[in-house]
């Protein structure tokens, strides 16, 4: 081995260092990795020896994985070099039917930076944001903010001035769209073109800090969250049926108008309900991973879509919270970046053991209060119903292995199923096992009969473990679980006469189950002990007889159970192997009837009472599953859920920070870490991406573009940032000055002198910079699909100022609505019902029927994380804003708004302009609109209609969609 | 303004953006920042091509090219092709027998539990036409038309759930989110009508597909290139129609005032966008006459109307074959249809292989026979292709759903083989390819995968999938996914 391989994960410097030794005089210049080499690794070299394919063994997306090849130090000796060198078509590198051979000064620099030690640097996302140094620029007066000076200075760099500051109407408009999604109206134009003149600066940050006190900023920001979580009120894929989730979305536009700080809102999000005593709220936050897909159509493996919504979990966070494309690594090493295909699934692992599986019911749901003033309540009630259900479990739990039990196994059985179910027996572990074998019948019966042995001289309790059919195999891909709906027992003595037992309790093995294992005594509902709706490991419970049972000699125990429950029309969940225990101890009685116990008991209906009055909507959360019950997570063989590989724990890749130490209780059996070190992980301030990805985020909305382009791709394949330093300038405050609130990130940046900027564009600039990348004009671009919507409501003044609630359904063309399944109604309220005129972020969002409006101006549908919208112009939409029942009705609306607002037709036509343009018309301009309604007049059309042609002119007015 | 001027004016702009960079950053405002991530879409003629008035302008693809356009039919729900084109003697031998194990061994099933029953062909088949082609009995019409049809009978796919697997067929992809066929093709050729949407989607059956318009959905590339679906009653496209009393001359007159004042904005902030909007309002106002007019069957004669069952009005898979046709013949790249009902499980008599599969083999066996000799008359089947299939196949074993005996004759769905076919241009007629196991099972020679049949049809419409490719989310997105996909050499003409 060679001895960088000790020294040089440690630290890379040290390369440098000893490297530098056989530097030249000439060579001073230290070769610059990332900009110098990586490039040409990643042009030459990555497709054979990168994440994918490793041709021979050899990788250069690790320095330790490339030194196999480069004597750091001699490029002479490093086969690296040779094999570029060579002459031999054989030898060269690139092999000549793979690429072109690298230039001659590609391989000059990289036997220079071999030279120089072979210095390697992570690619920049994967190293901290440090503050920089304020750059000097050529006009400090300019900069009103920090971050002015870095835009200032590479703009001065390429020799170009800044635009000038934008009108204050025009700052005015993109501030107050960027910052509530509506526009500002002619009277607040008027009193800010006042405020400027008397207050001068102060009536700019006076204003910004009134529009965020606005709740439509919390509306405006949470659509733009709800894009990344992939928010939606149906379930996707198969039925797409309606998912009831709502108070998830209505929780993000309060925290957002809360400024509750990102690092809380992230920790709520990943772990809400870890934390110690989580409130409702914490445990809405969770909802966010429910937004992914489920499968409701008949026949589809409960299994495969639960995976898939755990894989869909990890890829979230990654691209909302870290910037990066981890989908690639679920099946293989990342191509391009630090990545194990490991990683994937040992990040899957912190997501693998939630209790969700892809059920109909979408369970486990909470109850969240629909009026949120009772949230406290219902938050404290659930705290102490879930800690008493905890402790009576526990209590009541000792019944199934009590060493005084003395349980004793049943070592002979025949058994017999009805319909076309066959079972068989045999003996395993010394005692007598039932198995079924092939076809599994739906609402098949089974009966065990076993001969109780000599010393059973009484009977006070059974013990029926169920377990998979394949007991080993089913540890790491389960098996459809089994119901008990109905048992029923007999004892049958010598004579063959029978002697039926009434049980009184059923305990299971778990604190709380999706189904109550004492519906196994209730022939009328198909419920009852379960392990639903998978089985990974056998499952146990106690039936408890109301009185013990005198057992004569050579008596049998007879057990009918009825396995009532099929799942998605075709599998029967059936109980496939199982063995049964008796106890002859009078033990059951005193436990269970300890008077402790019992008030407790009585105490939990009285709180599960008291929390049933408070009105709710049931929405899907995560909750974690019993730790002797977890899911194990293994690494799939080429991402395929069936070939599982090797079994991992919950981690993050190495390439970035360590998970903090977990909180976990000492004492703890599970000492693995979880979500919620996941979630601390994310924001503790060591994560080298959060930050950055979140402040670019909030800057793309603003600018139009992120400083990092490809906002979803901060990796190696992505583009680089065009203003570095700006963006770990911003990403640094974020996190550090401003305790991660994005308000005071916000504020920044409107009240920075590169956003007053007068959007025009430069015909100077159009050839070298159309797109604004340098920021030497302000921003200007069509509003996203809701801003349009919400936009003409406001101006024609039939907004609705109501927030939150059920989702509503404005109008759509006919003909749209044909749900697959027949049940989920479009009621679109009458004309004139507010909820017709709701604010967009309100509307039902059901994935395979899109919104019209917003999927015409590119709203995603929302099925999985989108990171940025594209912005397409295409004339379905002007015939959605000319001629959609909305805008027809804001057009009309409008008018009447208009000619009842004042006598004089200039004096309309003027205020109209203003309203959607925020600017003053010019003389062009009145003319156009004046001849319009004039000509409209003179065609015999009323007042009414001629007004609306001129209305509708205004709501399509390009300006009017754009900010 | 007139279109002439305008289309000078961003012609010039076109023409000053010809470099890399100035593409891309046009992008970046306009169509979609995401071609800007890396350099391979420099050298993608596809992407070079796309204009800011019309990014659906009609381009060259960078190959020769046999297929102008497409009509894709897909029958909703898995079609058997051991009821329709797999002829499978054994298989009446092995009726009511108990199913192999080794055919369940390691197999996943919808429905199917234990051991059921193989099912015997529940129809005759005969062969037709010079080339000897087997069909049953249940597609008369079609039957002779074989000679101009190509059958592959070894499809395969990855899904054995409808929705994932109808998301397989028209995306690459099992989940929600990616672009279509129709989106990739219209995105790389554009439409050679610019009054129309160069990608329509026709619907029958009475129910959409279930995973709805993510079956034409444009993904990841601009929305411009999804899939608009076109009705026959109300609006043939959305919103069509102006606002009750608003006359055709009076929205001329409210276009020409929007033209003046995004005229005078553009002079004032000098947006290139500003022009593509103007451009776009002027193409909505001529698709509002065009569409209607497109979706009109009363024009079409009497015989016509016969010969494809089609009733003017009526939204049947008929009326949809002839307005396919219609579409093509103005230029319109990709039809796709899509019609409900062939999940033929023996649940019901609608989904059993004895009733309401008869029903759907005689709306539909006219009509597509009748499509194929209408293309052929006009000379449209030289350069448009028509495609047929489902989303899977069916087992040659009777479906046993929760143990039980099904009240009607059905099979289960199956993955490993099914049948689709093409006719048209660039591929050969009257020809079969690839062959299954005995029973019609799993393929004995020549398995093709869905991304091999979506490779082919790039390959007709002059595209290498492999460098068909767009940059998204760190992955250089294909139609055909990133396992090796491979064009079906033999079926080329």
């Amino acid at each position: 081995m060679k001895i960088e391989h000790l020294f040089v994960p440690l630290t890379c410097v040290l390369a440098v260092l000893l490297g530098e030794s056989h530097l030249n005089a000439a060579d001073a210049v230290m070769i610059d990795f990332t900009s110098q080499i990586r490039p040409i690794l990643r042009d030459h070299c990555l497709d054979c020896h990168g994440g994918v394919k490793q041709a021979a063994d050899l990788s250069f997306i690790h320095r330790d994985a490339a030194l196999e090849v480069i004597e750091a130090g001699s490029p002479d000796e490093s086969a690296l070099i040779q094999r570029l060198r060579s002459k031999d078509a054989d030898e060269v590198m690139p092999p000549p039917e793979h690429g072109s051979p690298l230039t001659g000064d590609e391989i000059k620099l990289l036997t220079r930076w071999v030279e120089q030690g072979a210095a390697w640097e992570q690619p920049w996302a994967y190293q901290p944001p440090l503050a920089p140094k304020p750059p000097s620029v050529s006009a400090a007066q300019w900069c009103q903010q920090p971050l002015d000076r870095f835009v200032l200075a590479s703009l001065d760099q390429q020799r170009i001035s800044p635009a000038p500051q934008a009108p204050p109407e025009q700052w005015l408009r993109r501030v107050t769209l960027d910052l509530t999604g509506l526009p500002p109206t002619p009277e607040q134009i008027q009193q800010f073109l006042k405020s400027v003149k008397t207050d001068g600066q102060d009536a700019y940050s006076n204003t910004v800090d009134e529009l965020l006190k606005s709740p439509g900023y919390g509306e405006r920001w949470a659509s733009v969250w709800l894009d990344q979580v992939r928010y939606a009120d149906s379930r996707g894929l198969g039925a797409d049926g309606r998912r009831e989730i709502w108070k998830y979305r209505d929780w993000v536009i309060d925290a957002i108008n809360d400024d509750m700080p990102f690092d809380e809102f992230t920790i709520k999000q990943i772990a809400g309900d870890l934390l110690p005593s989580p409130t409702i709220d914490d445990r809405v936050a969770t909802a966010v991973h429910r937004l992914t897909q489920t499968n409701e159509e008949g026949g589809t493996d409960d299994e495969e879509f639960r995976i898939n919504a755990v894989l869909d979990r990890v890829s979230t966070v990654w691209q909302t919270w870290q910037g990066v494309t981890f989908g690639c690594v679920q099946c293989h090493a990342h191509p391009y970046d630090p990545l194990q295909h490991e990683d994937f699934y040992r990040f899957a692992a912190f997501f693998n053991n939630t209790s969700d599986c892809d059920l109909n019911s979408e369970l486990p749901l909470l109850a969240v209060p629909v009026d949120p003033a009772d949230n406290a309540k219902a938050g404290k009630l659930d705290q102490k119903i879930t800690a008493l259900q905890h402790s009576i479990w526990k209590r009541e739990s000792a019944a199934l292995d009590a060493p005084e039990a003395n349980w004793q196994f049943l070592t002979a059985m025949t058994a017999s199923a009805n319909k076309s179910t066959e079972v068989a027996v045999e003996q395993r572990h010394d005692r007598a096992e039932y198995y079924t074998i092939d076809t599994l019948s739906s609402n098949t019966e089974i009966t065990l009969e076993m001969p109780l042995k000599a010393n059973s001289k009484r009977v006070t309790a059974i013990r029926i473990t169920i377990a998979p059919g394949d007991p080993e195999k089913a540890k790491r891909d389960s098996e459809w679980g089994f119901v008990l709906s109905h048992v029923q027992a007999t004892v049958i003595n010598q004579k063959g006469e029978t002697n039926p037992i009434t049980f009184t309790r059923v305990i299971g093995d778990e604190a709380a189950p999706f189904k109550n294992p004492e519906d196994s005594l209730n022939d009328k509902t198909n419920n009852g002990f379960a392990a639903y709706s998978r089985i990974h490991y056998p499952r146990t419970a106690v039936f408890v007889l109301e009185s013990g049972v005198e057992v004569a000699e050579s008596s049998t125990l007879k057990i009918k159970f009825r396995n009532g429950v099929t799942e998605l029309g075709a599998f029967p969940l059936i109980a496939k192997r199982g063995y049964v225990a008796v106890s002859r101890e009078p033990i059951f009685k005193p436990l269970l009837n300890a008077p402790e116990l019992l008030s407790d008991k009585q105490q939990l209906s009285f709180l599960r009472a008291e929390r049933a009055m408070i009105p709710s909507s049931n929405i899907p959360v995560l909750s974690e599953r019993p730790s002797h019950l977890k899911r194990p997570t293994h690494v799939f063989t080429r991402g395929l859920f069936l070939t599982k590989g090797k079994e991992v724990q919950p981690g993050v890749p190495a390439v970035l920070a360590p998970l903090p130490q977990p909180n976990n209780d000492a004492t703890a059996s599970d000492v693995s870490a979880s979500r919620l070190e996941l979630a601390h992980w994310l924001v503790n301030g060591e994560n080298p991406l959060t930050a950055r990805v979140t402040v670019n985020r909030v800057w793309a909305r603003l600018f139009g573009a992120g400083i990092v382009a490809t906002e979803e791709d901060f990796g190696s394949s992505g583009e680089p940032p065009s203003h570095p330093k700006l963006l770990d300038q911003l990403a640094f405050q974020f996190q550090n000055d401003f305790g991660w609130s994005q308000k005071q990130l916000v504020r920044t940046i409107v009240l920075s002198s590169t956003y007053r900027q007068d959007s025009k564009m430069r015909p100077e600039l159009q050839e070298t910079d159309a797109t604004n990348r340098l920021l030497a004009r302000g921003p200007r671009f069509r509003m996203p699909a809701e801003m349009i919507r919400d936009n003409a409501l406001l101006i024609s003044g039939l907004l609705s100022p109501q927030m939150h609630g059920v989702p509503v359904h404005p109008p759509i063309p006919g003909g749209v609505w044909k749900p697959f399944q027949g049940g989920d109604k479009w009621k679109t309220p009458e004309i004139g019902d507010s909820d017709r005129y709701r604010k967009s972020i309100y509307t039902y969002t059901k994935r395979s029927i899109p919104f019209p409006m917003f999927a015409a101006f590119d709203a995603p549908s929302r099925e999985f994380c989108t990171p940025r919208r594209l912005r397409s112009n295409t004339p379905l939409q002007a015939l959605m804003t000319l001629n959609d029942a909305t805008f027809v009705e804001c057009s009309k609306a409008l008018a009447k708004k208009l000619l009842d607002s004042q006598p004089k037709l200039e004096a309309q036509l003027r205020y109209g302009f203003v309203a959607v343009t925020s600017r003053e018309p010019n003389e062009n301009e009145m003319k156009a609109l004046a001849g319009l309604y004039k000509n409209c007049r003179q065609q015999q059309s009323n007042e009414l209609d001629s007004m609306t042609a001129v209305t509708s002119v205004l709501l399509n007015l390009d300006e009017s969609m754009s900010k | 303004m007139q279109r002439e001027q305008l289309e000078q004016q961003i012609e010039r702009q076109t023409l000053e953006s010809r470099t890399r960079r100035h593409f891309l950053q046009n992008c970046a405002t306009g169509l979609g920042g995401l071609w800007m991530a890396t350099e391979s879409q420099a050298t993608d003629p596809a992407a070079t091509k796309h204009n800011q008035l019309n990014p659906l302008n009609p381009s060259t693809p960078p190959l020769p090219a046999k297929v102008k356009r497409v009509i894709y039919l897909h029958m909703v729900g898995a079609p058997s092709q051991l009821e329709l084109f797999d002829y499978k003697p054994e298989l009446n031998a092995l009726d009511g027998k108990d199913c192999p194990a080794s055919f369940l061994e390691g197999k996943r099933f919808a429905f199917i539990n234990g051991t059921p029953k193989m099912l015997g062909h529940q129809y005759k088949f005969q062969q037709h036409g010079k080339s000897g082609m087997w069909v049953s009995e249940q597609m008369p019409h079609l039957s002779k038309t074989v000679d101009d049809i190509c059958f592959i009978k070894t499809m395969q796919t990855e899904q054995f759930n409808h929705g994932p697997a109808q998301l397989m067929v028209h995306t690459g992809a099992s989940q929600m989110g990616s672009p279509s066929i129709g989106s990739w093709v219209t995105w790389g050729l554009g439409s050679e009508n610019s009054d129309l949407p160069g990608f329509i989607v026709l619907l029958s059956g009475g129910r959409l597909p279930r995973v709805g318009k993510a079956l034409w959905s444009s993904g990841f590339l601009p929305s411009v290139y999804q899939g608009v679906q076109c009705r026959s009653q109300g609006d043939p496209v959305l919103n069509a129609s102006n606002p009750e009393g608003v006359s055709r001359q009076q929205r001329r007159q409210v276009l020409d005032t929007l033209e003046q004042l995004n005229r005078e904005s553009h002079q004032q902030f000098g947006d290139p966008e500003t022009l593509t909007r103007i451009a776009q309002y002027e193409m909505a106002f001529r698709m509002q006459t065009a569409a209607p007019e497109a979706m009109d069957l009363s024009s079409e004669t009497a015989d016509t109307l016969q010969a494809y069952g089609a009733e003017p009005g009526k939204e049947s898979f008929a009326n949809n074959c002839l307005l396919a046709r219609r579409l093509v013949e103005k230029g319109v790249r990709f039809v796709q249809l899509f019609d409900w009902g062939w999940d033929t499980h023996g649940s019901n008599q609608g989904e059993s292989l004895n009733h309401g599969f008869r029903k759907k083999c005689t709306q539909t066996d006219k009509p597509i026979a009748a499509l194929l000799q209408d293309l052929r008359q006009r000379g449209l089947l030289e350069d448009t292709l028509v495609v047929w299939g489902g989303e899977f196949g069916r087992t040659p074993m009777r479906e046993n759903r929760m143990g039980g005996t099904m009240a009607f004759m059905g099979r289960d769905h199956s993955p490993d083989a099914f049948t689709m076919w093409m006719a048209g241009a660039g591929v050969k007629g009257g020809y079969s390819h690839g062959v299954t196991d005995p029973v019609g099972y799993t393929p004995a020679e020549n398995p093709v995968q869905l991304r091999d049949l979506h490779a082919t049809l790039l390959h007709l419409m002059g595209f290498d999938h492999r460098k068909m490719s767009v940059p998204f989310k760190g992955l250089d997105q294909r139609l055909t996914g990133v396992k090796t996909a491979t064009v079906i050499k033999d079926v080329l003409s």
